[in-house]
């Protein structure tokens, strides 16, 4: 499904963002990636569906290479692919409706102003999707009169549009209170697993990722600094003990323990 | 799946808000259509129209610099009367926004005397209360100087209000929290964070007051207006051209020193752009310096703040700014003693004006009014329909290629160089008196406003959704309609509002230089001393001021 090989990220301004990291998601995995602000997990998952260009190494993904497609190919890729960003990117004065289908936009011609743009069809899917994320009733409302937690729901809703094979979920609920931190992951995962998509979700939070994900990547200054298996059963203390162990900082310990 | 998604419908009612939309647009359409035939546009025209203009600069060129000496002091005369225009409107400014802001004003009562205070000075066009100051003084700058100091304060003092009201609270209450007087609060919290506002506010209305200067000439007060003006008048176009390129070139370098100025004292890179211009040898010294202190004993260290480069660059541009106001004072043509002991003149003038009466004149005033509304009308429209797409190019985050959004954004700052009324007196000698010289002029001047207006609110845009747009496989185009335009719409209504607002009140003077609208029966009431009508004139043009602005909020609210 994916398959990431000697990626490095270097910016123009000096910074190694993601330095040497290779690992492969199998089909139907929920990888949860750890690490703490600043190592490189938002720089990593824009690799993966082409908004940032790698400055060495390959991420193949559903079969593409993704750093040499043509823009084309790309908007191609990125129809099965879909991403959910910490900051929601709704447009507030769009309808709930109206932002959830805009996710569609990757397998229409053209560009689409207002509901009635887009066909019946594509709006009964809209709020199909809306229901199934809780929303149903908020269908017409304005986005920016939603609480955080629904915003992120509506982003939810949106990349269903896509009918995404594989899931790229940049720390959803970094921006949330923990009550509906827990409640968004608890329904990205749901529902990832119920359309059996591959997902790979940064969070910084171990204890809201144990339990959740099938398996743990932990990133530190751009590398790979632990990858685990998890089942339910984990214990959130032993992957903190594993992924301080590997650098050994003190100052990243006590870091640490104020997100904990 | 619950039964609700079966049963909800798939698109929002139809309700008020979308059906006033569609009246809306139907409504300016035909407003627009009815503006049209009024001014007697024609498409053809446009041809000969704008063949005429290129014919004419066919003959202007190659400038003829004979007299350039007599130019040059012009000029020299123009900015200074822009200075101390300037100036003026700050120092009424400033205790003005102080009492009007609704953190800092003592009382209600003085709030909003204040607050009407600055509203109505902009009422008036300030080559109108300059042509009205010349029958008070006399010819020469000093009628000119006072215009623009009290015409800017409807801007500067309603700029300063608001970046007053604008600063953070909490500052403010922290030092309350220590025990300071009310007074205290405003200089030590309020001022400091509305200060660099406050500067950038007071560059920008120098830029504007500049070109203002520029045409004052026109009515007597002084500049080089006189000159562009006479020499077209009297068929010499090749010495009009001289005065024109005069003009253009100190207006593009003020407002290029302008823009250097706000950027290094309140840009982004205020801190940052400075210290990357340091040479290797710099840095390593300014590092030496900082150890070195480090190291001292507390009780050795100085208690002066370190003089840094940015310091020294405040520093200098203030003196630089305060000697090129006593040089102003000093140079300019005005006998300050003799204005200011004659300044009770305004106050005869004044009272000649009251009451208001038609003179006789009530057809040619309310036609006058109509043709100005519809010479707006038409003219805001061509020009936006111009502005949109030069907005987008010359926006920076719309993927446009950045050498071609910085080209777009040096012809826009070019043609804004040239004073509205001046490219209305160039159009009016190219194709004749009336309003349809007067509105293509002013349409170019709606496009470069508009353009600059358009690509800054475009660039703050926020990019969050054009990004989850683009991640799930939008083409550009798509994104930009998706993504970009409905976050444009609120601030493109509120832009054409203020547009259509700020060029009616251009459109009442285009009439001083035969462009059409009301401007000419005003202008003649004040050179024949018919000061009761001009008074109506301007009460009437106001009254449609602020109709457009009562309108204006009420269909922004409708786009929120
Ligand atoms: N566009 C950029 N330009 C330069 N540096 C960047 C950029 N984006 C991120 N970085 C840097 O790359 C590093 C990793 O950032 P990021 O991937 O956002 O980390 P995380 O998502 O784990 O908080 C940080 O040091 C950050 O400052
Ligand atoms: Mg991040």
């Amino acid at each position: 499904m994916i398959s990431i090989a000697s990626l490095s990220k270097r910016f123009p301004n000096g910074t190694l963002a993601v330095d040497n990291v290779s690992f492969d998601v199998p089909e139907g995995q929920v990888l949860g990636l750890l690490g703490l602000s600043g190592s490189g997990k938002s720089t990593l998952m824009r690799l993966l569906n082409g908004l940032h260009t790698p400055t060495s190494g390959h991420t193949t993904i559903l079969g593409t290479v993704v750093d040499q497609c043509s823009p084309a190919e790309l908007r191609v890729l990125r129809r099965d692919i879909g991403f959910v960003f910490q900051q929601f990117g709704l447009v507030g004065r769009m309808t709930c409706m109206e932002n959830v289908l805009v996710g569609a936009l990757g397998q229409l011609r053209g560009p689409r102003f207002g509901i009635r743009s887009y066909s019946k069809v594509l709006r009964r899917q809209a709020l199909e999707h809306l229901d199934r994320v809780g929303l149903a009733s908020q269908v017409f409302q304005r986005a920016d009169t939603l609480s955080g937690g629904q915003m992120q729901r509506v982003a939810i809703a949106r990349s269903l549009m896509q009918k995404p094979k594989i899931l790229l979920a940049d720390e959803p609920v970094a921006s949330l209170d923990p009550e509906s931190s827990v409640q968004v992951l608890e329904l990205l995962t749901r529902i990832a697993r119920e359309d059996k998509m591959t997902v790979v979700c940064s969070l910084h939070q171990v204890e809201l990722a144990v339990g959740r994900t099938d398996r743990l990547v932990g990133l530190r200054d751009g590398r790979v600094v632990l990858d685990t298996l998890t089942t339910a059963e984990t214990d959130p203390e032993s992957i903190m003990h594993l992924y301080r162990r590997t650098g050994a900082a003190e100052v990243v310990l006590t870091q640490e323990k104020e997100y904990a | 799946m619950t039964k609700s998604g079966e049963t909800l419908p798939l698109a929002p009612k139809i309700d008020v808000s979308y059906i006033s939309k569609i009246a809306l647009v139907v409504t300016f359409f035909v407003l627009f259509l009815w503006s049209w035939v009024k001014i007697d546009m024609s498409i053809f025209g446009f041809f000969s129209d704008f063949q005429n203009v290129i014919n004419l600069f066919g003959r202007m060129y190659p400038p003829d610099f004979a007299e350039i000496s007599t130019v040059i002091s012009a000029m020299v005369e123009t900015l200074w009367i822009a200075l101390l225009g300037t100036l003026g409107s700050v120092l009424l400014s400033y205790p003005l926004a102080l009492l009007a802001a609704s953190n800092t004003s003592p009382n209600r009562v003085l709030g909003a005397f204040s607050r009407g205070a600055i509203t109505l000075s902009r009422a008036v066009p300030e080559i109108i209360l300059a042509a009205i100051f010349v029958v008070a003084f006399g010819t020469g700058p000093f009628p000119g100087v006072l215009a623009l100091a009290l015409h800017s304060v409807g801007m500067v003092g309603r700029l300063f209000a608001d970046a007053l009201e604008n600063a953070d609270e909490a500052p403010r209450e922290a030092l309350m929290a220590v025990g300071s007087t009310k007074r205290q609060t405003i200089r030590s919290s309020l001022i400091p964070q509305a200060l660099p506002s406050m500067i950038a506010t007071v560059l920008f209305r120098f830029e504007i007051n500049l070109r203002g200067s520029a045409v004052l000439g026109l009515v007597g007060a002084g500049g080089i207006g006189t000159i562009i003006s006479e020499s077209l008048e009297t068929i010499q176009y090749r010495p009009a051209l001289a005065a024109v390129t005069v003009l253009f070139v100190v207006i593009l370098l003020t407002e290029l020193a302008s823009n250097a100025i706000r950027q290094s004292l309140i840009g982004t890179a205020a801190n940052i752009g400075l210290q990357s211009q340091h040479t290797r040898l710099w840095a390593r010294l300014k590092q030496r310096r900082d150890t070195q202190v480090l190291n001292d004993s507390l009780a050795r260290r100085s208690i002066v703040q370190p003089w840094t480069s940015e310091r020294l660059f405040r520093l200098g541009a203030m003196s630089l700014v305060t000697i090129l106001i006593l040089v102003a004072i000093t140079t300019v043509d005005i006998n300050w003693f003799q204005m200011l002991g004659n300044i009770d003149r305004v106050q005869i003038v004044l009272k000649q004006m009251v009451p208001p009466s038609f003179a006789g004149e009530r057809s040619m005033l309310i036609s006058g009014l109509v043709e100005s509304v519809a010479i707006s009308i038409v003219a805001t429209t061509l020009g936006v329909m111009v502005a949109l797409p030069v907005g987008v190019l010359m926006a920076r985050n719309l993927n446009v290629r950045k050498w071609f959004s910085t080209l777009m954004r040096i012809i826009v700052l070019a043609v804004r160089g040239i004073p509205e009324l001046i490219i209305a007196v160039i159009f009016v000698s190219a194709m004749g008196l009336g309003p349809v010289s007067g509105t293509l002029a002013m349409s170019i001047a709606v496009m470069v406003f508009g353009g600059k207006l358009f690509a800054d609110s475009l660039e703050e845009v926020s990019p969050a959704p054009r990004e989850a747009l683009v991640s799930v496989g939008a083409s550009r185009s798509q994104e930009f309609v998706s993504a970009v335009v409905p976050q444009f719409v609120p601030s493109f209504i509120a832009h054409l509002f203020y547009m259509f607002d700020v060029f009616f009140r251009s459109s009442t003077i285009l009439g001083i230089v035969g462009g059409g609208g009301i401007g000419f029966l005003l202008i003649s009431s004040i050179r024949v001393y018919e000061f009761q009508l001009t008074l109506t004139i301007i009460i009437a043009g106001f009254a449609i001021v602020l109709v457009i602005e009562w309108l204006g909020l009420i269909i922004k609210r409708l786009y929120r």
